[in-house]
Protein backbone atom coordinates (compact mmCIF):
# COMPACT_ATOMS: atom_id res chain seq x y z
CA UNK A 1 0.00 0.00 0.00
CA UNK A 2 2.86 2.55 1.02
CA UNK A 3 4.72 1.45 -1.80
CA UNK A 4 1.77 2.66 -4.25
CA UNK A 5 1.80 5.96 -2.70
CA UNK A 6 5.09 6.08 -3.54
CA UNK A 7 4.78 5.42 -6.80
CA UNK A 8 1.54 7.88 -6.97
CA UNK A 9 3.71 10.84 -5.73
CA UNK A 10 6.31 9.60 -8.15
CA UNK A 11 4.34 10.18 -10.95
CA UNK A 12 3.10 13.37 -9.90
CA UNK A 13 5.94 14.75 -9.39
CA UNK A 14 7.43 13.89 -12.40
CA UNK A 15 4.39 15.53 -13.62
CA UNK A 16 3.91 18.79 -12.40
CA UNK A 17 8.11 19.19 -13.29
CA UNK A 18 7.65 18.20 -16.71
CA UNK A 19 4.17 21.20 -17.07
CA UNK A 20 6.42 23.30 -14.88
CA UNK A 21 9.53 22.80 -17.89
CA UNK A 22 7.59 22.94 -20.92
CA UNK A 23 5.91 26.58 -19.33
CA UNK A 24 9.26 28.11 -17.89
CA UNK A 25 10.82 28.98 -21.07
CA UNK A 26 15.20 28.66 -21.45
CA UNK A 27 17.19 31.43 -23.52
CA UNK A 28 16.80 29.11 -26.97
CA UNK A 29 12.71 28.68 -26.23
CA UNK A 30 12.56 32.45 -25.60
CA UNK A 31 14.31 33.42 -28.97
CA UNK A 32 12.06 31.10 -30.71
CA UNK A 33 8.72 32.86 -29.49
CA UNK A 34 10.35 36.24 -29.66
CA UNK A 35 11.11 35.72 -32.89
CA UNK A 36 7.85 34.06 -33.71
CA UNK A 37 6.27 37.22 -32.99
CA UNK A 38 8.31 39.35 -35.34
CA UNK A 39 7.48 37.13 -38.01
CA UNK A 40 3.66 37.98 -37.17
CA UNK A 41 4.41 41.30 -37.23
CA UNK A 42 6.35 41.16 -40.61
CA UNK A 43 3.23 39.03 -41.68
CA UNK A 44 1.15 42.30 -41.12
CA UNK A 45 3.50 44.36 -42.77
CA UNK A 46 3.29 42.06 -45.79
CA UNK A 47 -0.59 41.65 -45.72
CA UNK A 48 -0.99 45.74 -45.10
CA UNK A 49 1.10 45.94 -48.62
CA UNK A 50 -0.89 43.17 -50.37
CA UNK A 51 -4.20 44.63 -49.07
CA UNK A 52 -3.45 48.12 -49.78
CA UNK A 53 -2.07 47.17 -53.48
CA UNK A 54 -4.21 48.29 -56.78
CA UNK A 55 -2.69 45.33 -58.33
CA UNK A 56 -4.80 42.96 -55.70
CA UNK A 57 -7.55 41.02 -57.45
CA UNK A 58 -10.70 42.11 -55.12
CA UNK A 59 -11.22 37.98 -53.94
CA UNK A 60 -7.41 37.51 -53.24
CA UNK A 61 -7.68 41.40 -50.93
CA UNK A 62 -10.77 39.96 -49.33
CA UNK A 63 -8.84 36.71 -48.51
CA UNK A 64 -6.05 38.09 -47.50
CA UNK A 65 -8.00 40.71 -44.86
CA UNK A 66 -9.23 37.81 -43.51
CA UNK A 67 -5.49 36.20 -42.61
CA UNK A 68 -4.71 40.08 -41.34
CA UNK A 69 -7.55 39.65 -38.77
CA UNK A 70 -6.88 36.38 -37.42
CA UNK A 71 -3.21 38.27 -36.34
CA UNK A 72 -5.61 40.25 -33.84
CA UNK A 73 -6.91 39.86 -30.73
CA UNK A 74 -10.66 40.40 -30.74
CA UNK A 75 -11.51 44.27 -29.89
CA UNK A 76 -8.13 45.51 -31.21
CA UNK A 77 -7.66 48.95 -32.72
CA UNK A 78 -5.06 50.65 -34.95
CA UNK A 79 -4.80 53.77 -35.84
CA UNK A 80 -4.67 56.13 -38.73
CA UNK A 81 -2.79 59.31 -39.06
CA UNK A 82 -2.28 62.57 -41.69
CA UNK A 83 0.42 65.07 -41.88
CA UNK A 84 -2.65 67.46 -43.23
CA UNK A 85 -4.54 66.37 -39.65
CA UNK A 86 -3.55 66.42 -36.19
CA UNK A 87 -6.24 64.32 -34.46
CA UNK A 88 -5.40 60.13 -34.99
CA UNK A 89 -8.48 57.88 -36.16
CA UNK A 90 -8.66 54.71 -34.58
CA UNK A 91 -10.79 51.99 -36.44
CA UNK A 92 -11.64 48.28 -35.38
CA UNK A 93 -9.50 45.74 -37.48
CA UNK A 94 -11.75 44.58 -40.03
CA UNK A 95 -12.99 48.42 -40.57
CA UNK A 96 -9.08 49.80 -41.27
CA UNK A 97 -8.44 46.46 -44.00
CA UNK A 98 -11.84 47.51 -45.52
CA UNK A 99 -10.97 51.59 -45.62
CA UNK A 100 -6.91 50.87 -46.90
CA UNK A 101 -8.24 48.62 -49.76
CA UNK A 102 -10.41 51.65 -50.88
CA UNK A 103 -8.33 54.19 -50.54
CA UNK A 104 -9.02 56.98 -53.43
CA UNK A 105 -5.53 56.54 -54.87
CA UNK A 106 -4.67 54.94 -58.69
CA UNK A 107 -1.45 53.27 -56.73
CA UNK A 108 -0.77 52.70 -53.28
CA UNK A 109 2.78 51.42 -52.13
CA UNK A 110 3.09 50.52 -48.43
CA UNK A 111 6.80 49.65 -46.98
CA UNK A 112 7.25 48.56 -42.97
CA UNK A 113 11.04 48.85 -41.83
CA UNK A 114 12.90 48.67 -38.44
CA UNK A 115 10.65 45.99 -37.46
CA UNK A 116 12.17 45.37 -33.86
CA UNK A 117 10.77 44.83 -29.89
CA UNK A 118 10.56 48.18 -28.25
CA UNK A 119 9.79 45.97 -24.81
CA UNK A 120 10.58 42.85 -24.70
CA UNK A 121 8.26 39.91 -24.18
CA UNK A 122 7.34 39.92 -20.10
CA UNK A 123 5.85 37.14 -18.90
CA UNK A 124 2.28 38.62 -17.08
CA UNK A 125 0.84 37.22 -13.86
CA UNK A 126 -1.38 35.18 -16.07
CA UNK A 127 0.91 33.30 -17.83
CA UNK A 128 0.58 36.16 -20.85
CA UNK A 129 3.85 36.87 -22.65
CA UNK A 130 3.26 40.79 -23.36
CA UNK A 131 5.33 42.98 -25.40
CA UNK A 132 5.41 46.38 -27.87
CA UNK A 133 6.74 45.89 -31.49
CA UNK A 134 7.80 49.42 -33.20
CA UNK A 135 7.31 49.81 -37.05
CA UNK A 136 8.58 52.61 -39.43
CA UNK A 137 5.69 52.38 -42.34
CA UNK A 138 6.59 54.51 -45.46
CA UNK A 139 3.08 54.89 -47.14
CA UNK A 140 2.72 56.95 -50.72
CA UNK A 141 -0.21 57.40 -53.19
CA UNK A 142 -0.33 58.04 -56.89
CA UNK A 143 -2.79 59.61 -58.91
CA UNK A 144 -3.96 58.36 -62.38
CA UNK A 145 -1.50 59.95 -64.01
CA UNK A 146 1.16 58.43 -61.68
CA UNK A 147 2.13 61.42 -59.62
CA UNK A 148 3.15 61.18 -56.02
CA UNK A 149 0.44 63.09 -54.41
CA UNK A 150 0.89 61.87 -50.88
CA UNK A 151 3.42 60.35 -48.60
CA UNK A 152 3.94 59.86 -45.25
CA UNK A 153 5.93 58.13 -42.75
CA UNK A 154 4.43 56.87 -39.36
CA UNK A 155 5.78 54.85 -36.69
CA UNK A 156 3.73 53.16 -34.43
CA UNK A 157 3.70 50.26 -31.93
CA UNK A 158 1.88 47.25 -31.87
CA UNK A 159 1.41 45.46 -28.47
CA UNK A 160 2.07 41.47 -28.69
CA UNK A 161 0.34 39.26 -26.67
CA UNK A 162 2.01 35.35 -26.55
CA UNK A 163 0.44 32.84 -24.51
CA UNK A 164 0.80 29.01 -24.80
CA UNK A 165 -2.17 27.10 -25.69
CA UNK A 166 -2.92 23.07 -26.25
CA UNK A 167 -5.30 21.72 -29.10
CA UNK A 168 -5.70 17.94 -29.56
CA UNK A 169 -4.86 16.70 -33.45
CA UNK A 170 -4.79 13.35 -34.69
CA UNK A 171 -5.31 12.23 -31.18
CA UNK A 172 -2.19 14.14 -29.85
CA UNK A 173 -1.86 16.94 -27.67
CA UNK A 174 -0.47 20.20 -29.04
CA UNK A 175 1.03 22.68 -27.38
CA UNK A 176 1.67 26.10 -28.98
CA UNK A 177 2.71 29.80 -28.97
CA UNK A 178 -0.39 32.36 -29.71
CA UNK A 179 0.73 35.21 -30.84
CA UNK A 180 -2.14 37.66 -31.17
CA UNK A 181 -1.79 41.37 -32.24
CA UNK A 182 -3.07 44.22 -29.83
CA UNK A 183 -3.94 47.95 -30.12
CA UNK A 184 -1.56 49.22 -33.41
CA UNK A 185 -1.15 52.71 -32.12
CA UNK A 186 0.38 55.79 -34.28
CA UNK A 187 3.12 57.44 -31.97
CA UNK A 188 4.77 60.15 -34.80
CA UNK A 189 4.17 61.25 -38.53
CA UNK A 190 5.85 62.67 -40.28
CA UNK A 191 6.43 63.51 -44.13
CA UNK B 1 129.92 19.49 1.29
CA UNK B 2 128.30 16.31 -1.11
CA UNK B 3 125.97 15.02 1.99
CA UNK B 4 124.62 18.10 2.30
CA UNK B 5 123.98 18.25 -1.44
CA UNK B 6 122.27 14.94 -1.54
CA UNK B 7 120.41 15.66 1.63
CA UNK B 8 119.25 18.74 0.18
CA UNK B 9 118.53 16.83 -2.94
CA UNK B 10 116.32 14.01 -0.68
CA UNK B 11 114.74 17.28 0.98
CA UNK B 12 113.46 18.65 -2.25
CA UNK B 13 111.86 15.05 -3.69
CA UNK B 14 109.83 15.10 -0.61
CA UNK B 15 108.53 18.33 -0.65
CA UNK B 16 107.72 17.55 -4.35
CA UNK B 17 105.93 14.17 -3.50
CA UNK B 18 103.77 15.69 -1.02
CA UNK B 19 103.26 18.99 -3.24
CA UNK B 20 101.99 16.58 -5.87
CA UNK B 21 99.76 14.26 -3.30
CA UNK B 22 98.19 17.14 -1.51
CA UNK B 23 97.58 18.92 -4.99
CA UNK B 24 95.90 15.95 -6.31
CA UNK B 25 93.49 15.34 -3.38
CA UNK B 26 92.87 19.18 -3.44
CA UNK B 27 91.92 18.58 -7.26
CA UNK B 28 90.18 15.79 -6.46
CA UNK B 29 88.11 17.16 -3.40
CA UNK B 30 86.87 20.41 -5.77
CA UNK B 31 86.09 18.10 -8.62
CA UNK B 32 83.25 16.57 -6.45
CA UNK B 33 82.33 20.03 -4.58
CA UNK B 34 81.72 21.21 -8.60
CA UNK B 35 79.79 18.36 -9.46
CA UNK B 36 77.32 18.55 -6.73
CA UNK B 37 76.82 22.03 -6.85
CA UNK B 38 76.15 21.43 -10.78
CA UNK B 39 73.59 18.67 -9.67
CA UNK B 40 71.99 21.33 -6.92
CA UNK B 41 71.64 23.34 -9.85
CA UNK B 42 70.02 21.48 -12.05
CA UNK B 43 67.89 19.98 -9.68
CA UNK B 44 66.81 24.02 -8.75
CA UNK B 45 66.38 24.57 -12.39
CA UNK B 46 64.22 21.33 -12.69
CA UNK B 47 62.25 22.46 -9.96
CA UNK B 48 62.05 26.17 -11.25
CA UNK B 49 60.85 24.91 -14.70
CA UNK B 50 58.34 22.35 -13.20
CA UNK B 51 56.98 24.96 -11.26
CA UNK B 52 56.57 27.18 -14.24
CA UNK B 53 55.01 24.28 -16.61
CA UNK B 54 52.31 23.05 -13.62
CA UNK B 55 51.41 27.08 -13.16
CA UNK B 56 50.99 27.12 -17.06
CA UNK B 57 48.79 24.57 -17.53
CA UNK B 58 46.76 25.36 -14.46
CA UNK B 59 46.35 28.97 -15.94
CA UNK B 60 45.47 27.35 -19.26
CA UNK B 61 48.27 29.91 -20.91
CA UNK B 62 49.84 26.92 -22.90
CA UNK B 63 49.86 25.65 -26.53
CA UNK B 64 50.14 22.31 -25.53
CA UNK B 65 47.14 19.86 -26.54
CA UNK B 66 45.70 17.77 -23.64
CA UNK B 67 47.55 14.82 -24.51
CA UNK B 68 50.96 16.63 -24.20
CA UNK B 69 49.87 18.87 -21.23
CA UNK B 70 48.90 14.78 -19.72
CA UNK B 71 52.79 13.68 -20.75
CA UNK B 72 54.46 16.86 -19.59
CA UNK B 73 52.42 16.23 -15.94
CA UNK B 74 53.55 12.69 -15.96
CA UNK B 75 57.33 13.92 -16.68
CA UNK B 76 57.18 15.84 -14.09
CA UNK B 77 55.84 13.39 -11.51
CA UNK B 78 58.86 10.72 -12.86
CA UNK B 79 60.90 13.76 -10.93
CA UNK B 80 60.00 12.97 -7.55
CA UNK B 81 60.67 16.38 -6.35
CA UNK B 82 60.40 16.94 -2.94
CA UNK B 83 58.86 20.39 -2.90
CA UNK B 84 55.98 20.93 -1.19
CA UNK B 85 55.12 23.62 -4.00
CA UNK B 86 55.36 21.14 -6.40
CA UNK B 87 53.34 18.33 -4.58
CA UNK B 88 50.28 20.98 -4.42
CA UNK B 89 50.73 22.45 -8.36
CA UNK B 90 50.67 18.59 -9.47
CA UNK B 91 47.60 18.01 -7.33
CA UNK B 92 45.52 20.95 -8.86
CA UNK B 93 46.92 20.30 -12.12
CA UNK B 94 45.63 16.27 -12.02
CA UNK B 95 42.42 17.99 -11.20
CA UNK B 96 42.22 20.61 -13.58
CA UNK B 97 43.90 17.93 -16.23
CA UNK B 98 40.95 15.41 -15.41
CA UNK B 99 38.14 17.85 -15.67
CA UNK B 100 39.18 19.18 -19.05
CA UNK B 101 39.30 15.63 -20.41
CA UNK B 102 35.55 15.14 -18.84
CA UNK B 103 34.41 18.60 -21.42
CA UNK B 104 36.66 17.83 -24.02
CA UNK B 105 34.69 14.37 -24.02
CA UNK B 106 31.61 15.90 -23.30
CA UNK B 107 32.32 18.76 -26.73
CA UNK B 108 32.72 15.50 -28.31
CA UNK B 109 29.95 14.11 -27.88
CA UNK B 110 27.76 17.05 -28.71
CA UNK B 111 29.57 17.05 -32.19
CA UNK B 112 28.85 13.47 -32.46
CA UNK B 113 25.10 13.81 -31.75
CA UNK B 114 25.26 17.37 -33.75
CA UNK B 115 26.75 15.39 -36.75
CA UNK B 116 24.31 12.85 -36.30
CA UNK B 117 21.02 15.35 -36.55
CA UNK B 118 22.35 17.14 -39.02
CA UNK B 119 22.49 13.78 -41.20
CA UNK B 120 19.15 12.78 -40.00
CA UNK B 121 18.40 16.20 -40.98
CA UNK B 122 19.82 16.06 -44.99
CA UNK B 123 18.35 12.36 -44.98
CA UNK B 124 14.78 13.92 -43.80
CA UNK B 125 15.41 16.61 -46.28
CA UNK B 126 16.30 13.95 -48.83
CA UNK B 127 13.23 11.98 -48.08
CA UNK B 128 10.68 14.95 -48.43
CA UNK B 129 12.54 16.31 -51.25
CA UNK B 130 9.64 16.30 -53.16
CA UNK B 131 7.08 18.06 -51.04
CA UNK B 132 9.72 20.80 -50.00
CA UNK B 133 10.26 21.26 -53.61
CA UNK B 134 6.47 21.65 -54.73
CA UNK B 135 6.14 24.17 -51.29
CA UNK B 136 8.57 26.01 -52.35
CA UNK B 137 7.98 26.88 -55.90
CA UNK B 138 4.01 28.02 -54.40
CA UNK B 139 6.16 30.76 -52.52
CA UNK B 140 9.11 31.40 -55.98
CA UNK B 141 6.17 31.82 -58.41
CA UNK B 142 6.26 34.79 -60.38
CA UNK B 143 2.13 36.03 -60.34
CA UNK B 144 -0.47 35.31 -58.57
CA UNK B 145 -1.87 32.92 -61.33
CA UNK B 146 1.49 30.69 -61.34
CA UNK B 147 0.87 30.31 -57.79
CA UNK B 148 -2.30 29.48 -57.71
CA UNK B 149 -1.85 27.05 -60.33
CA UNK B 150 0.41 25.41 -57.82
CA UNK B 151 -1.48 25.67 -54.92
CA UNK B 152 -4.31 23.58 -56.96
CA UNK B 153 -1.67 20.94 -58.31
CA UNK B 154 -0.37 20.68 -54.31
CA UNK B 155 -3.48 20.20 -52.99
CA UNK B 156 -4.28 17.39 -54.94
CA UNK B 157 -1.86 15.70 -52.72
CA UNK B 158 -3.75 16.22 -49.84
CA UNK B 159 -6.69 14.23 -48.43
CA UNK B 160 -8.06 17.25 -47.86
CA UNK B 161 -7.83 21.41 -47.79
CA UNK B 162 -8.36 20.88 -43.80
CA UNK B 163 -5.26 18.88 -43.21
CA UNK B 164 -3.90 20.08 -40.43
CA UNK B 165 -0.13 21.61 -40.73
CA UNK B 166 2.07 22.11 -37.54
CA UNK B 167 5.08 24.30 -37.65
CA UNK B 168 7.92 23.61 -35.38
CA UNK B 169 9.28 27.35 -33.99
CA UNK B 170 11.92 25.10 -31.61
CA UNK B 171 13.47 22.15 -30.70
CA UNK B 172 15.56 23.16 -27.88
CA UNK B 173 15.53 21.07 -24.05
CA UNK B 174 13.46 18.10 -25.38
CA UNK B 175 10.71 19.82 -26.35
CA UNK B 176 8.47 20.62 -29.90
CA UNK B 177 7.36 24.57 -29.57
CA UNK B 178 4.62 24.84 -31.89
CA UNK B 179 3.23 27.98 -33.83
CA UNK B 180 -0.70 27.98 -33.93
CA UNK B 181 -1.65 25.34 -36.07
CA UNK B 182 -3.09 25.75 -39.49
CA UNK B 183 -4.59 24.24 -42.65
CA UNK B 184 -2.82 23.16 -45.72
CA UNK B 185 -5.34 25.57 -47.58
CA UNK B 186 -4.38 28.31 -45.23
CA UNK B 187 -0.76 27.67 -45.29
CA UNK B 188 -0.18 27.17 -49.12
CA UNK B 189 -1.60 30.86 -49.55
CA UNK B 190 0.56 32.09 -46.34
CA UNK B 191 3.15 30.60 -49.18
CA UNK B 192 2.07 32.66 -52.14
CA UNK B 193 1.38 35.95 -49.91
CA UNK B 194 4.59 35.77 -47.75
CA UNK B 195 6.52 34.82 -51.23
CA UNK B 196 9.25 33.05 -48.88
CA UNK B 197 9.79 29.18 -47.92
CA UNK B 198 11.40 29.27 -44.94
CA UNK B 199 10.23 25.91 -43.59
CA UNK B 200 11.92 22.18 -43.62
CA UNK B 201 9.11 19.28 -43.49
CA UNK B 202 10.25 17.44 -40.71
CA UNK B 203 7.31 14.60 -40.46
CA UNK B 204 4.06 13.83 -43.10
CA UNK B 205 1.26 11.02 -42.05
CA UNK B 206 -0.56 9.59 -45.19
CA UNK B 207 -4.01 7.71 -45.11
CA UNK B 208 -4.92 4.39 -47.12
CA UNK B 209 -4.70 5.75 -50.59
CA UNK B 210 -1.18 8.08 -49.91
CA UNK B 211 -2.93 11.38 -49.52
CA UNK B 212 -1.53 13.28 -46.72
CA UNK B 213 -3.52 13.83 -43.56
CA UNK B 214 -1.20 15.56 -41.39
CA UNK B 215 2.32 17.94 -41.89
CA UNK B 216 4.64 18.82 -39.58
CA UNK B 217 7.06 21.76 -40.63
CA UNK B 218 9.98 23.34 -38.80
CA UNK B 219 11.24 26.70 -39.28
CA UNK B 220 14.66 27.44 -40.39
Amino acid sequence: MKLSYIWIVGILLGLSVSVVAQDELSPERKQAVDSLALEKVRDLSKYISIIGSKDTPWSEANRVIDRAEELFMEGSEIGVSSITKTEISYYNVRKYFERLMRLNYKKVEIEWYNIEYMSDLKKQPDGTYVGVITIFQKFKGYDTEGRLVYQDTTKKDITVFVKRKETQIGGRLIGFWDVLLGDMRVKETSK
Amino acid sequence: MKIIFKDTAKIMMFLLVAIIIAGGTTSCKSKKKLAREKAAAEYAKKVEQSKNDLTAILNGSTSWSLDEQDERLSVIKSYNIDDVEVTELISKVEAKLSMDRAEAQRKAEEERLQREEEKRRKDEAQKYSTINDKLKSIALAKSVDASNAQIRLTLKEFATPDVPVLIIISKAGGFNDYDRPTTISKFLNYLKDKQQYRFMVDAVKRDGLGKITELELIKK
